[in-house]
Parts: structure tokens; C-alpha cells; sequence
């Protein structure tokens, strides 16, 4: 009732003049007794609501003679339920007008639905029906093996460099699961069984090792009501939920490979070793990759790509993960360049900001840049669906990060910057991976 | 109000149930009453320079968005068809008080976004930089500088794009549709070809930008978080001063559908599925009383996982997906069914769309499917209002199309009122299966024969890849001619045998350029069948050498020996006089078929070599001289074809050679120009020694 009211005083003022900052994301969070974590936040902007649900499992919880599991799995969680039919899952949200998808990273497998707001049980309905009982069976399995075999030769194989993740982190790893990546090996796929995918489900995919994460426009009482009615009759999972203690070595000495692949020009990968994500110069490095290559003016591009044109594309990303994860700095060289020319390049760059703090001015940029990144990244109800779910399984249950992290960005400080770049970029931490064409060969005829 | 009381009824209704009983898990819940959609209103702006800027208010983030949209007349680029793309890309490249790099840094220093295309310009950023964002984007529109270097950067871009693409079949369907939906003189009907882009100058994109950018007819729409008092003297200070002038208008003629259904057929040999479109233009205007309800007809018969998808995918699993639109458009919409489907079930498959075609005209919609029709249409106009550029973009439709007010606030009421007798008088109107094209790119001697019988007249015309009309009787091949006469009449027309015989030696030197780099090639070729190769592009620098049995390759990766597929290619390369006698040389040749190459009607020859490589070679019939060499490679990544193009046929010491090469493969292209060629002046035996 109070509510209703605050909505008529805000229709009445509107017309004048608001203020122009940026809004607090208001949300709710709560366990239901199954352990299942939920968050909700209203926003009555468009009337649409996005649903997540995300598993803390990756392919870091997998076991090395059955990688890719998590991944296959995802592909399994489509096959349907005791009540929707094989196929139908798809059919079911497109025709309610709505979109959905899903992806698996090292530690989290993540499912989403776009839905008209009228539609939002529907929503719940879907992912509750999975959660509580699967149906998987052998044709099924049988499909999806096919399925993620073409995915995985359209992504890493079919697609030129497709395999740098592979390569990189499995050179950069000895002993921790991030050694092997999502995708996996088809091989392992193919010899687990039935009963292995039902021990996975029964294992992982448990209320107590997932978030519900909704924004969108509902009313927080009746979402409430909502998700009670559909998750509070799911069981607790009872089984250990395996998480991987390995510690990765110092890396003590610069790794280096050569990768023949199918491409037209040779490309260096770079990668360093860097804390996991909830660790304090993780905003230093985030800033600093966008120091190096956000935007046209950004240093990798000025300088590599539109002053000496020595490649076509540079790039830096940092992969910062649940455990101590990877800076990735990568060159793909412009034609009759080799890839060791743009590997110098960029250390080149590396170095001028180990050396030299970043100017007052481009400092600014830099903060400019982050908080519109941050701003933006509110913009869809998706992303911030994704976010508050992210922050709490990532951040140690911090989810007001989602209003309070810009603060951490603007409190790092140019030698921050210089420090991080200086202690992490260095060569004994470094895994270098030239790719190189299989066949360097240039054909052309006399004649 | 009325929908908050609803809220709390419905609130305390499931209280009860969920204290009663489980939920019913058998089947999806239904939806709750549609939601009602309150669209933001947006204030208006007119400058005496006639610029109408709308502004829509949306307070969620602090971000502001501008985009500017020139309402004008679609142009006719007849021969260089391209500029108006280009010219848009031109524009953010240098103004008369900035270069490139500075209109790059001052859009990063403030975290913004900032693209321009042919129509207009759209900008993002955050408030508190929206008014040098303004300054920006004014400065771009307003004060461009047009540069030959920057031109020839995007000329080269699109080149390489368009050389990746021409084969495409998607594309190629693309293009036939155009050119038979809108006919040659209709602006729709064009699309860039190498050819075009080659004619693009300076001036076309200059004029373009002078006559053109005009407040008078422009549209800018800014979204965000700003009022109108904020934004007035904002627009007022940077786009003020913009001078308007009189633009011209044209007048294009309406295009009709065909009387009765056309086959059309590109023949492309290697075509494993057949590319399928299906339909003609539709006289059906944006914002026009029937574009709500036809659309939910299209939707039925082709949207998302309706008829069209569920007959061709899930009943007879002919192909991955098949779709239909239906596009309004103010000067000429059309309908279109498109699917890709193995070559086999080709004809199969154009009788269920068509037949489905029929059945939304004359057979009345369950009401459950047109539920779901509605469902779908209006979840996703709901999903698209997110995004509150969305709005702005109402705004300007309105305008633009006079459109009623409430065209948009009103869309879900209108969605969900339409009958299923609207939905069949909508696809009578708007959905004509006999009056349609029926276009398909594919291996026409696998499919032609049984596509006639889609024609009353039992014609299927044929058409070359950019849309050229022939008649394959015409090209039927000759009395008499057969693989050997055409390579007999080829050797003829370079010299003749005794002068081919008289090359103990030749070296040819080429220069070009790809990607920028520029590129140099050296090739030495000496009887009886030695080759030495030299590359040079920018800093790489190879060399393939073959001794007559064996070749290696040197290159910063060292040296490596050659085998394989490769070297027996090489040793077809090095043999100067291989076309004398291919029987000798172990190649087998056969006279496949007639083609056209851009206009150019061509004999298309089959080789294979004793070891199984084989490629194909076009000769001129006119001129009698090769033309092209196309070859399959088949790599991990897919089969990739490498087209090698011969051209300017001068002569040397009584034998003509090609002076122009130009190869293309995946995406990459490089074109060659024969700089000097020498025959017979003995290169020392020396540099073919593989092991030095």
C-alpha cells in the first residue's frame, strides 16, 4: 500500500527537473531454507524482468579425467524435465516473446531469461523445473555430445587463434584446474556415463550452490511469493561440493611456445600471473588494461596499431578469476611483420609504464573511462542481474559492490598503476605464445 | 491505480493457494495480464535552421545519448555505388580544427562513444560530458575535411571485405533479390561490386556530404538523463549555426510484383545447399494501419519457431532454420521466406513454403497459435524498450512518418485486438505465393531441371552472381571445341608453339601491395624445370627455392623442406612449358562447362594432376587468353578458395604473358603488377642449388 503511494507522488512530480546522479541500486537478498541465495531488485523502467541462475560451478570443479563436464552439462540442462518435453525449452521462452542463454566459465555456469514481465513465472517455472528434476537420457546425451564436438570445432578449431585459451592456460598452469579450460576434451565427454552425469547433477546442481538473481519490473512481495512457491520444495543438496585447494607455484621462470596453427598472420599472446579477483590491486589492474587498450587513443592502439602499423589488432584483458588468475596482453602482427616485432612492441609499452608514471591528464581519461564502463554496464537488466549475483559468489558476499565499487577504482592511484604493471608484468611471470601460420607459404604464380 | 489494486489481489489470491497446495508443475503458468506500457513522453525542440531535435527524458543512469538522422530521399550511386557508405565513414576522420587523432583522444578522454554512417551519427556518454560530446559531434557534421588518405584506407577496407563476400551465396541472393524485386532504376536495387567501389572518388563523397548534410532535413534525437531546459541551449550554441539549404527530392518509380511466379537460378558448381528466397516488393508503409496486424500474419507463417520452421525443420528436417519478414518501408517494403536447404530436397522445400504461403491466406488461425503470435510480437516490443534510444527512435518515427501520436503507446492494444480474419485478409493482401520470385543459388545441373515446373511458363532464368541476365542455351559449348582445341587456340594466341619453345628462361618481377604492406616478388624460372621464388612484404622476406626434385622454403623460421600437395605444385610451377603438352606432364584436362566472368564469356577447363590436385581455368572465348585459375583448398578451417585473375596480355619476345595478377583467398587479396619481364638472359644455375 505504501508503495503505491510513492509511485503516485512520483508520477505527479515528474515533468520537472530530477537530479542527475547516478542511482542507487536498491536490492533485496535472502536464503530460502534450501540454502538457495536469492536477490531482487525492482526497476519499473521497461516491463521486461531478467532471471539468473548461477551455479558456483566451473570447470575448475571437474576432475582432469573428465574435463569439460560443466560445459556438457550446461548443454544437458536444455534437454528438458519431467514436465517439458524434450525441445521444448527453447520453444517455450520464444514463443512467451522472451530470450535466454547460458555460458560456463572456470568457476561458474551461468542461465539467463529475458521475459516480458507478465511472463515472469513462467520464468521461475523453467529454471525451477531444472533444477528440481532433470531429465536427461541417453538420446539426449547422444545429441549433445555431436552438439558441443561441432561447438568446440567451430570455436577453437574452425576459428583462427580459437585455440588461445587452451594454449595459454595450459602452458601458464602446472597444478591448478585452470590448466584446462572450459570447452575440455571431447574424449572425456564421450566415455562418461549416464550415472557420471546424474552424480554431477546431484552433486552441483543443488539450491546451496546457486544464485537467483532477478531484476526487472515486479513487485519485490509478489517475486517473493513467486520464487517460494517454485524453489522452497527443491531439496538441499547433501553431498560435498568439491573445490579445488590446489595452490599454483610462483612461476619462477619466462615460459615461451610456438603454436602452428591455421591463420593468415602470426600473433603473440602474453600472459602474467595475477591475484585472484577479490584481491586489492585487482582495480589497479583492471585500469591498467584499460590504460593499454580501451579506445582509439588507448597506448596499444596508438602507438602498434595507427603509428607504426606493425599489427592490425592489440589487445590486453585481464582473465580475473575466483583463484589467481591471468593478464592477457595479445598482438595480432599487420602483414610481412613478425609476431617477435609486435611482442617487443608491446613490451615497449609495458615498460614505458613500469618507467614513467602516467601523466595528470591521462590519468583523468583513465578515470573518465572507468566510471562510464561502470555506469554502462547498469544499463540492461540483465547486466545487473549478472552483477549482483557476481559480487556476492565472487566479492565474499559483498553484493553492494554493485553501488560502492567506482569507489574502489577512484581510490587507486597513478603509482597503483605503475606498481601493479611493475610487480605482475615482469618476465619471470610471463608465458609467451607466438602463433604462427602452418604454412608460412606464399604462392603466387610467375605465370 | 487500477493496476496496483489488481497487484495486491493477485498477491493475496497466491498467498492462499501457496498455503493450500504445490505448485501445479505440469504445465508453464499462464501469463499475467499484459503489462501495461507506459512509453516516456519526449519535449521538442525547433532551431530557425528547421534541425527538430526531440528530447526524451530517462533518469536511470546518468548517461546521455544523441543520435542524428537525415530524412532524405534514398540516391541512386549508379556506377560507384559504395560512396554513401564511405562518406559516412569519411566523416569522422578529420574536421577543419581536428585530426583523427585528436577526435579519437577527446572521445576516450571522456569515456564516450562516437560512430558516423551515410545517414547520420550517434553518440554516448556520461552527463557530466555531454556537452563536449556535443561540441564533438557538431564539429563532425558540421566542419568535415575529406582526405584522399583516409578515403583510400576505407576503399582498400571494403575491397577486402567485398573479395571475402562475392562468392558468398547469402550475399548473392541478396543481390538477386534486389535487382528483381526493384528492377535497374530503383535506388534499393544497387548494391557495391569491386568495380564500384573502384569508381568511389573524393568528390562523390564531398558532394554527397554538401548536399545533403542539412538541419533542414535532419532529426536528432537525444535520450537520457537531461530535461529540455538543459538540452535547448546545448543544441542552440553547437548546432545553431548549421546553415540550412534546399534539398533535392526524388521520385521513384513503385515496383510491381510479377504477374505469375519467376525462377531464378544462380549457378554456383560448388554449392553443397541451396540458398532459397522467396517473394516479391509489398506496398506496405512504416506506421501504416496494417503493419501491426500483417505483421502478426508474418509471424505466424515465419517468425521465430512458427510455421515455416516447424514444417521445414521439425516435420522434414530439411534445413537448420527457415524464416519469413515482412518489412515496411515508405517507398517500397516487401515480403521474403528464406531457408538454406540440401541440394536434393531443393524443390521439396520450395513447395512447403509456398504451400504454407497459401495456407495463411485461406485457412483461418487457431486461436491458441495466434495467442502465441501475440505473445511472441509483443514480448519483444516490450523487450526492446530497455533500451531508451528505443523511445527516441519513436519519436523520430513519428515525425517522419506522420504517425498518429499514440502510434507506439498504443502498439501492445493494437497487438493484441487483431482477429484471425485480419490475420488471413492481411496475408491475402501482403503474402502472394503467385505473384513471387522464386530465387535460388545453387548447383543449377543438380537442381534447374526440377524448378520448372514452379513456373506456368516452365522458365527459369539464370543470372551471374552480380545479377547479369543470360541464356545457358546460348552457352552451351560449341561443335568441335573440347580441352584441346581451347589450350591449342590459348597457345596460339600467346605465340605459338615454336616462340613458347624458344623461353629457355624467364624471370619475372612484381610489385604490389596488401593490407598496406607494400609487396615484391622475384620469380626465376629456368628449363628444364628448376624455380626460385623471393618474397619481400614489409619486414618479411621468403624464399622458395626447387632444383627440379626437391624444394625448400626460407624464411625467418629457417629452412624447411617442401612436400606434399606443396611440392607437387611446385613442380607444375616450375615446368616453364607444361601448357605444350599437359599428357606429358601428367595432367589430365577436360572442357567443363561455359561461364561468365564479369561479362566475359569463358570456356571453364577441369585439371588433375597424376596425383589427384585439381583446380580449374577459365580462357577467354573471344580473346583465347586465360583469364582465371580457381582452386579448392581444403584446409581444417573449411574448404577456402583461391582465385587467381590474369590480365594485361603484353608481349615479350614473341609470347604474351599476363602484367596484371591479382589473387584472392579467405579474405586476404593481393594484387600484382608485372614490373619487368625478361626472358632468356641465363640466371647462374647457382641460385637454384637447394642446400646452400
Amino acid at each position: 500500500m505504501r508503495r503505491t503511494f510513492i509511485v503516485l507522488c512520483l508520477l505527479l512530480l515528474s515533468g520537472l527537473p530530477a537530479t542527475a546522479q547516478s542511482k542507487k541500486i536498491e536490492f533485496t537478498e535472502y536464503n530460502l531454507d534450501n540454502g538457495l541465495h536469492v536477490i531482487l531488485h525492482e526497476n519499473r523502467a521497461a516491463p521486461i524482468v531478467a532471471i539468473t541462475v548461477t551455479y558456483h560451478t566451473g570447470s575448475k570443479n571437474e576432475q582432469p579425467n573428465r574435463t569439460g563436464f560443466a560445459h556438457f552439462f550446461e548443454h544437458l540442462m536444455f534437454e528438458g524435465s519431467e514436465n517439458i518435453k524434450r525441445g521444448e525449452f527453447f520453444q517455450i521462452v520464444q514463443n512467451a516473446g522472451g530470450e535466454l542463454n547460458a555460458y560456463t566459465s572456470f568457476d561458474q555456469t551461468v542461465y539467463h531469461e529475458e521475459l516480458p514481465s507478465n511472463q515472469a513465472e513462467l520464468g521461475l517455472w523453467l529454471e525451477s523445473e531444472r533444477m528440481l528434476h532433470l531429465k536427461i537420457d541417453s538420446a539426449g546425451v547422444e545429441t549433445q555430445r555431436g552438439v558441443v564436438k561441432e561447438e568446440r570445432k567451430q570455436r577453437l578449431e574452425n576459428k583462427p587463434y580459437g585455440s588461445f585459451m587452451e594454449q595459454t592456460f595450459s602452458h601458464a598452469y602446472k597444478v591448478h584446474p585452470y590448466r584446462w579450460v572450459p570447452i575440455g576434451s571431447a574424449q572425456y565427454i564421450d566415455m562418461a556415463n549416464l550415472n557420471e552425469f546424474m552424480d554431477f547433477y546431484k552433486t552441483f546442481y543443488v539450491p546451496n550452490n546457486a544464485v537467483l538473481s532477478i531484476s526487472g519490473d515486479f513487485d519485490i512481495p509478489q517475486m517473493k511469493e513467486y520464487v517460494e512457491k517454485y524453489f522452497s520444495e527443491i531439496p538441499k543438496g547433501t553431498r560435498n561440493i568439491f573445490r579445488p585447494d590446489q595452490v599454483e607455484p610462483v612461476q619462477s621462470a619466462m615460459v615461451k611456445d610456438t603454436v602452428y596453427d591455421n591463420i593468415q598472420l602470426p600473433a603473440v599472446i602474453k600472459a602474467y600471473h595475477i591475484p585472484a579477483q577479490s584481491a586489492p590491486d585487482y582495480y589497479a589492474i583492471n585500469m591498467l588494461t584499460t590504460l593499454l587498450s580501451s579506445g582509439q587513443s588507448s597506448r596499444f592502439y596508438k602507438q602498434i596499431v595507427d603509428n607504426d602499423q606493425k599489427a592490425v589488432q592489440v589487445g590486453s584483458f585481464p582473465f580475473s578469476l575466483e583463484n589467481p588468475g591471468l593478464f592477457i596482453a595479445y598482438g595480432i602482427s599487420n602483414m610481412g611483420v613478425n609476431a617477435t616485432t609486435v611482442d617487443s612492441a608491446i613490451d615497449a609499452e609495458i615498460k614505458k609504464v613500469q618507467n614513467n608514471l602516467i601523466d595528470e591528464k591521462e590519468f583523468e581519461k583513465l578515470k573518465n573511462q572507468m566510471e562510464n564502463d561502470f555506469i554502462s554496464s547498469k544499463a540492461t537488466n540483465i547486466g545487473v542481474a549478472n552483477s549482483l549475483a557476481d559480487y556476492f559468489l565472487f566479492f565474499n558476499g559483498n553484493t553492494n559492490l554493485i553501488n560502492t565499487e567506482i569507489d574502489n577504482y577512484m581510490k587507486v592511484t597513478r603509482e597503483d598503476i605503475e606498481y601493479a604493471a611493475s610487480r605482475y608484468l615482469t618476465k619471470e611471470n610471463e608465458t609467451i605464445l607466438y602463433y604462427l601460420p602452418k604454412s608460412a607459404k606464399t604462392t603466387m604464380k610467375g605465370k | 491505480m487500477k493496476k496496483y489494486i489488481f497487484i495486491l489481489l493477485t498477491t493475496l489470491i497466491s498467498l492462499n493457494i501457496l498455503s493450500a497446495q504445490k505448485p501445479d508443475r505440469s504445465k508453464p503458468p499462464a501469463p499475467g495480464a499484459a503489462p501495461e506500457i507506459k512509453l516516456s513522453d519526449y519535449d521538442r525542440i525547433d532551431l530557425p535552421n528547421g534541425l527538430k531535435v526531440f528530447i526524451v527524458e530517462n533518469h536511470q543512469l546518468p548517461v546521455v545519448s544523441m543520435s542524428l538522422v537525415l530524412d532524405r530521399d534514398p540516391i541512386m550511386e549508379d556506377s560507384a555505388t559504395g560512396y554513401l557508405n564511405i562518406a559516412g565513414d569519411l566523416l569522422r576522420t578529420g574536421t577543419k580544427t581536428r585530426t583523427k587523432d585528436q577526435i579519437d583522444e577527446e572521445t576516450d578522454f571522456i569515456g564516450a562513444s562516437l560512430s558516423t554512417s551515410s545517414a547520420g551519427l550517434f553518440a554516448s556518454s556520461l552527463k557530466q560530458h555531454f556537452e563536449k560530446l556535443m561540441d564533438l559531434a557538431s564539429d563532425i557534421i558540421i566542419n568535415p575535411v575529406f582526405k584522399q588518405e583516409e578515403l583510400d584506407k576505407l576503399k582498400t577496407k571494403t575491397m577486402s571485405s567485398l573479395a571475402a563476400s562475392r562468392d558468398e551465396p547469402g550475399t548473392i541472393a541478396d543481390r538477386i533479390v534486389k535487382m528483381l524485386y526493384y528492377g535497374r532504376s530503383h535506388p534499393y536495387s544497387e548494391f557495391e561490386t569491386e568495380k564500384s567501389v573502384g569508381n568511389i572518388t573524393l568528390r562523390l563523397c564531398r558532394d554527397y556530404y554538401d548536399s545533403y548534410f542539412k538541419p533542414n532535413i535532419t532529426y536528432i534525437a537525444i535520450v537520457g538523463d537531461i530535461t529540455k531546459k538543459e538540452a535547448e541551449p546545448l543544441v542552440n550554441k553547437y548546432f545553431g549555426a548549421w546553415k540550412k539549404a534546399e534539398v533535392k527530392h526524388f521520385v521513384y518509380a513503385k515496383p510491381a510484383v510479377p504477374l505469375t511466379p519467376r525462377v531464378a537460378v544462380v549457378d554456383r558448381a560448388a554449392s553443397v545447399q541451396s540458398v532459397i528466397r522467396i517473394g516479391h516488393p509489398a506496398d506496405l508503409k512504416t506506421g501504416s494501419e496494417d503493419v501491426i496486424k500483417a505483421g502478426i500474419s508474418n509471424t505466424i507463417l515465419g517468425g521465430g519457431v512458427f510455421r515455416l520452421f516447424k514444417n521445414l525443420r521439425e516435420k522434414h528436417a530439411y534445413t537448420y532454420g527457415a524464416y519469413s519478414g515482412l518489412h515496411p518501408d515508405q517507398l517500397a517494403g516487401n515480403f521474403t521466406a528464406s531457408t538454406s536447404v540440401r541440394n536434393i530436397v531443393t524443390d521439396s522445400a520450395i513447395t512447403e513454403i509456398l504451400s504454407e504461403m497459401k495456407r495463411i491466406r485461406t485457412e483461418k488461425t487457431e486461436e491458441a497459435e495466434l495467442q502465441q503470435a501475440k505473445n511472441y510480437t509483443s514480448g519483444n516490443f516490450a523487450l526492446s524498450l530497455e533500451r531508451p534510444e528505443t523511445i527516441g527512435q519513436f519519436a523520430i518515427n513519428i515525425e517522419r512518418y506522420k504517425l498518429p501520436k499514440d502510434y507506439y503507446s498504443g502498439y501492445l492494444k493494437k497487438v493484441a485486438a487483431v482477429t484471425s480474419d485480419e490475420v488471413r485478409a492481411m496475408a491475402n493482401k501482403y503474402i502472394q505465393p503467385d505473384n513471387s520470385y522464386i530465387i535460388v543459388v545453387g548447383n543449377a545441373s543438380e537442381i534447374a531441371g526440377r524448378l520448372k515446373k514452379f513456373s506456368p511458363a516452365g522458365i527459369v532464368e539464370f543470372y551471374d552472381i552480380y545479377g547479369a541476365k543470360y541464356d545457358p542455351s546460348l552457352n552451351k559449348i560449341p561443335e568441335g571445341v573440347n580441352a584441346k582445341s581451347v589450350i591449342d587456340n590459348y597457345i596460339q594466341k600467346l605465340g605459338g608453339r615454336d616462340n613458347l619453345l624458344k623461353v629457355k628462361d624467364r624471370t619475372t618481377e612484381m610489385s604490389g601491395s596488401t593490407q598496406g604492406i607494400p609487396v615484391k616478388i622475384n620469380v626465376y624460372q629456368k628449363q628444364p624445370n628448376k624455380l626460385y621464388q623471393e618474397v619481400k612484404a614489409g619486414a618479411m622476406h621468403q624464399k622458395i627455392i626447387f632444383n627440379g626434385k626437391k624444394g625448400v622454403q626460407i624464411s625467418i623460421m629457417g629452412k624447411q623442406e617442401i612436400k606434399g600437395d606443396q611440392l607437387e605444385e611446385l613442380k607444375l610451377e616450375a615446368n616453364l612449358n607444361a601448357v605444350l603438352d599437359y599428357g606429358k606432364a601428367g595432367i589430365t584436362t577436360r572442357l567443363t562447362g561455359m561461364e561468365k566472368l564479369d561479362g566475359n564469356d569463358t570456356y571453364r577447363i577441369e585439371f588433375t594432376s597424376a596425383t589427384g590436385l585439381e583446380w580449374y581455368e577459365y580462357y577467354d572465348t573471344v580473346s583465347g587468353l586465360r583469364l582465371r585459375q580457381t582452386k579448392t583448398i581444403k584446409s581444417p578451417t573449411g574448404e577456402i578458395s583461391q582465385i587467381t585473375d590474369f590480365g594485361d596480355y603484353k608481349e615479350v619476345n614473341g609470347v604474351k604473358y599476363p602484367f596484371f595478377l591479382s589473387q584472392s583467398m579467405g579474405t586476404q587479396r593481393i594484387d600484382l603488377k608485372v614490373d619487368n619481364l625478361k626472358v632468356n638472359s641465363n640466371p647462374d644455375n647457382g641460385m637454384f642449388n637447394i642446400d646452400k
